[in-house]
């Protein structure tokens, strides 16, 4: 495998992320996603140096326990290969509950990925109709501040700009939420900050127990700025 | 992975990664297809269960067969474990999910002796009664395995069913009979435990009535059934080259401890280091052609997509097809951007072509394990390196840009004296010194770095010095002290290993059968993970050991007589006391005895049969 070409072709790949996979941190789906393109025998492209490696950058890292349907990261390759044939070699060599979708050669980087739409469903033992009028009413409000760990210590963060859109509404007696979050790397907004927001203020998974009540986050789509889907 | 919704409570603890299984490689069976199922239970976190050789070789043995289904079960974190107890979720199996309380078989690996709390902890966690003689008609057969058990006497009790050595046929045997006497109507424990003890490598613990002089020392082990065999032989395999070999690797999602392809070069030791029980009980020496290794190599990359290759084995540079292996590998490797790794080299078989061939650049350091001081105790302990060898290694270590070299030595041996501490402290220097004899242009930059670790002597079972006493743990920590006192030199780091543990660890490596109850008891009071640090309690287990009657000098510093019945006596490892015994008399006289590749010493190994080069 002697690398000729210099200039490395970018392939991105959409993929979900799903079930137990929740639980893998974005550094481990990192380190699981190496062995993956190497057992999937891509063309791949190679960093120059003492210790080459092949190279992978991911959109907007994953919280741990939160689901996704729509990932992204681009792979570098030292020639062009049929998209349809990696996807076919990539998901071969991944588990059920983490299958790519779509594989592509891009026109754009993930800096220019705007917004992060989600789906949060919070399974409650109090009166689900009521907490949902709540939840809506603090959503509607103008200040939404929390208490956030930055580089620099705790701060005080108004999260209320960074909340493009959101829904909330009752489903099978849980809460559910659509939430469209900003996902500007300056102002990323993690869904389980909106969800700690709601529970400080309306009282929403108060009883302590983690059986009886817990939620679910599901990233569902990603968006450019225009709120057009990104690809 | 759950009945339960615990997603709340995975969110909770630390790497909840560790719990969820789905892993690349894992194996999914039909339940309705199989007709044994069996949990392998490694009593130890995920991450050092998924790294271990024989759980994967016997994960893979056991799947080759249709009808058993094997998965694998670890240690919850401690706080896992307080979820689980809060919340009553029972301890379940990885690939299925379910509790293992409802398998046919499970099987502990006992890796160290420090994870016998964490196997009972997981027992009582999946609500399994924690003694043998508790459990009911619908409870599974618990079985231990692994290096422990070449004196599992002081969890005897706990097990129902005991394999000694390899388990890659016994644990289909026992599979096999336990399915036939399910299908044939003729199962309940008792009848499947007294079929199975006629199997070669097998021990039924209950099967046995142990006795005690006056003076505490045992009497004599009695089979309950004539029958039942007066010594379990342990099992090998004899061929090791056509042995199974696992050709997939379950990749874990999260970081491991070795998480890479390890291949097993060879079983056993040419060596017959004086302290090493894993040199003594893996006997006799059986090699892997280069064929069948770089066969394996190719095929787990492959499937794996790792980066680095382990060759493993008591002492690599010992096989004696090195160079082919090597170059077999490297044909293809470098081009892979994968890189080899040799775990344990010895200071007198260490080459500047050796060195070249594993890979380099990752790593700026080199181990090596004098393991003494001085000449003298290298002759006691049967360490056949000298200071040449030290001297010739290192200055090619250094010459290879390797600055970084740490060293393994132990405390308490036989014989020791505040001389061969001295020289511990002498060697690391001497290493210095190598670096300065190099010309400047020529040797690394950025200084040197030596680091000195050293353990406490444990006198392990089944080797020449398990008469030996312990030295007691102030008198350890005196030589410690001692050590660090004639450590003047800043480039030398020295860490050291716990002396209190080392004590605990001694007691139960050659303790009997009176322990379970202190054992159970440590366990009742919350003992678990008792291998790491922050969970160890030595005063915790001299507590119970106290509250159980138990002096545990009378494991340590008493030492044993020659003449005494062992706990231990009831296996037969293949090495003969009278071996034993005639290298603990050269210990004493200072004299070596050279390698089976140069001559057989007639340890008595050679009985067990077994494909090898050089026994007689």
């Amino acid at each position: 495998m002697v690398q000729v070409n210099n200039t490395p072709i970018v392939l991105r790949v959409k993929f979900f992320k799903k079930g137990s996979l929740q639980y893998i941190s974005h550094l481990d789906l990192v380190r699981t996603m190496m062995k993956i393109i190497v057992r999937a025998d891509l063309p791949l492209w190679y960093t120059e140096g003492f210790n080459p490696k092949p190279k992978l950058t991911f959109a907007a890292p994953l919280s741990t326990g939160t689901e996704s349907e729509c990932e992204f990261m681009d792979i570098r390759l030292t020639e062009k290969m049929d998209t349809d044939e990696a996807l076919r070699r990539l998901n071969r060599n991944m588990t059920d509950n983490m299958q790519a979708t779509e594989a592509y050669y891009p026109d754009n980087k993930f800096t220019s990925l705007a917004y992060l739409s989600y789906d949060v469903r919070i399974h409650t033992e109090g009166d689900a109709a009521e907490l949902c009028e709540r939840c809506k009413k603090t959503l509607s409000g103008e200040d939404i501040t929390v208490v956030k760990k930055t580089k620099s210590g705790m701060a005080d963060v108004n999260i209320k700009p960074l909340i493009k859109s959101f829904e909330v509404y009752t489903e099978g007696g849980d809460i559910a939420l659509s939430l469209v979050l900003s996902a500007d790397p300056s102002a990323f907004l993690n869904p389980e900050l909106v969800i700690r927001a709601l529970r400080e203020r309306c009282g929403i998974l108060s009883s302590g127990n983690l059986i009886s009540e817990y939620y679910t986050i599901i990233r569902k789509e990603a968006f450019f700025a225009d709120m057009t889907v990104f690809r | 992975m759950q009945n339960k919704n615990i997603s709340s409570v995975l969110k909770s603890v630390e790497k909840p990664g560790r719990y969820t299984g789905g892993e690349y490689n894992s194996v999914i069976k039909d339940k309705k297809k199989v007709k044994c199922r069996f949990a392998f239970a490694f009593p130890d976190t995920y991450e050092i269960g998924m790294s271990n050789l024989g759980v994967r070789i016997l994960y893979d043995v056991l799947n080759r067969e249709d009808d058993i289904w094997c998965e694998r079960v670890y240690a919850p974190w401690l706080d896992m474990a307080e979820k689980m107890r809060e919340y009553s979720i029972p301890l379940s199996a990885h690939e299925s999910g379910d509790s293992v309380k409802d398998f046919d078989l499970v099987g502990f690996s006992l890796q160290y002796e420090m994870c016998y709390t964490t196997a009972l902890a997981m027992l009582k966690l999946a609500d399994i009664p924690i003694y043998s003689k508790d459990r009911s008609e619908s409870d599974p057969i618990i079985l231990a395995g692994g290096p422990c058990v070449y004196n599992a006497e002081p969890v005897a009790d706990f097990f129902d069913l005991i394999n000694v050595g390899e388990g890659e046929e016994v644990l289909v045997e026992i599979s096999r009979l336990y399915i036939n006497m399910k299908e044939n109507g003729s199962y309940s424990r008792d009848a499947f435990l007294r079929a199975a003890a006629s199997i070669e490598g097998v021990y039924i613990p209950s099967l046995y009535e142990v006795s005690y002089n006056e003076d505490g020392t045992i009497k004599e082990y009695r089979p309950k059934y004539s029958d039942i065999p007066k010594k379990i032989r342990k099992r090998i395999i004899a061929d090791l080259d056509k042995a199974p070999y696992p050709e997939k690797l379950v990749m874990p999602y999260i970081e491991t401890v070795h998480d890479r392809i390890v291949l097993e070069v060879y079983r056993g030791c040419i060596r017959g280091c004086r302290f090493c029980q894993a040199g003594m009980v893996y006997r006799p020496i059986r090699e892997k052609s280069p064929e069948t290794l770089c066969k394996y190599a190719k095929c787990l990359y492959e499937n794996t997509g790792y980066e680095e290759i382990s060759l493993i084995s008591l002492s690599i540079s010992d096989y004696s097809e090195l160079p082919r292996l090597t170059d077999g590998l490297l044909s293809w490797t470098d081009d892979a951007h994968v890189s080899l790794s040799l775990p344990s080299l010895r200071l007198d078989s260490f080459s500047e072509e050796l060195m070249k061939k594993v890979s380099s650049v990752r790593q700026g350091g080199l181990t090596f394990a004098p393991e003494a001081g001085t000449q003298r105790l290298r002759d006691v302990i049967n360490k056949n390196v000298t200071e040449e060898d030290l001297r010739r290694s290192m200055d090619i270590a250094l010459r290879g840009g390797k600055n970084n070299v740490k060293l393994y030595f132990m405390n308490g041996l036989p014989t020791e004296t505040l001389e061969d501490i001295e020289g511990i402290a002498d060697t690391a220097k001497k290493v210095i010194e190598c670096y300065f004899a190099i010309p400047k242009p020529e040797r690394p930059k950025g200084g040197i770095s030596v680091t000195i670790s050293v353990s406490c002597f444990i006198p392990k079972p089944f080797t020449p010095f398990q008469w030996e006493k312990q030295d007691s743990f102030e008198m350890l920590e005196e030589k410690q002290k001692h050590l660090r006192e004639c450590i003047t030199d800043r480039r030398i780091r020295y860490t050291y290993h716990d002396a209190k543990v080392s004590r605990i660890e001694a007691v139960l490596a050659r303790g009997d059968r009176r322990l379970a109850p202190a054992i159970a008891l440590a366990v009742q009071e919350g003992a678990m993970f008792d291998a790491w640090d922050e969970c160890f309690d030595y005063d915790r287990w001299i507590r119970v050991f106290e509250k159980c009657g138990i002096d545990p000098d009378f494991y340590t510093t008493r030492g044993f007589g020659l003449d005494e019945v062992l706990p231990w006596d009831i296996i037969d490892c293949g090495v003969t006391k009278q071996y034993l015994l005639r290298e603990r008399k050269l210990a004493y006289e200072g004299k070596t005895t050279p390698s089976c590749a140069e001559n057989c010493n007639g340890c008595g190994a050679n009985k067990l049969g077994g494909k090898n080069k050089w026994c007689k």
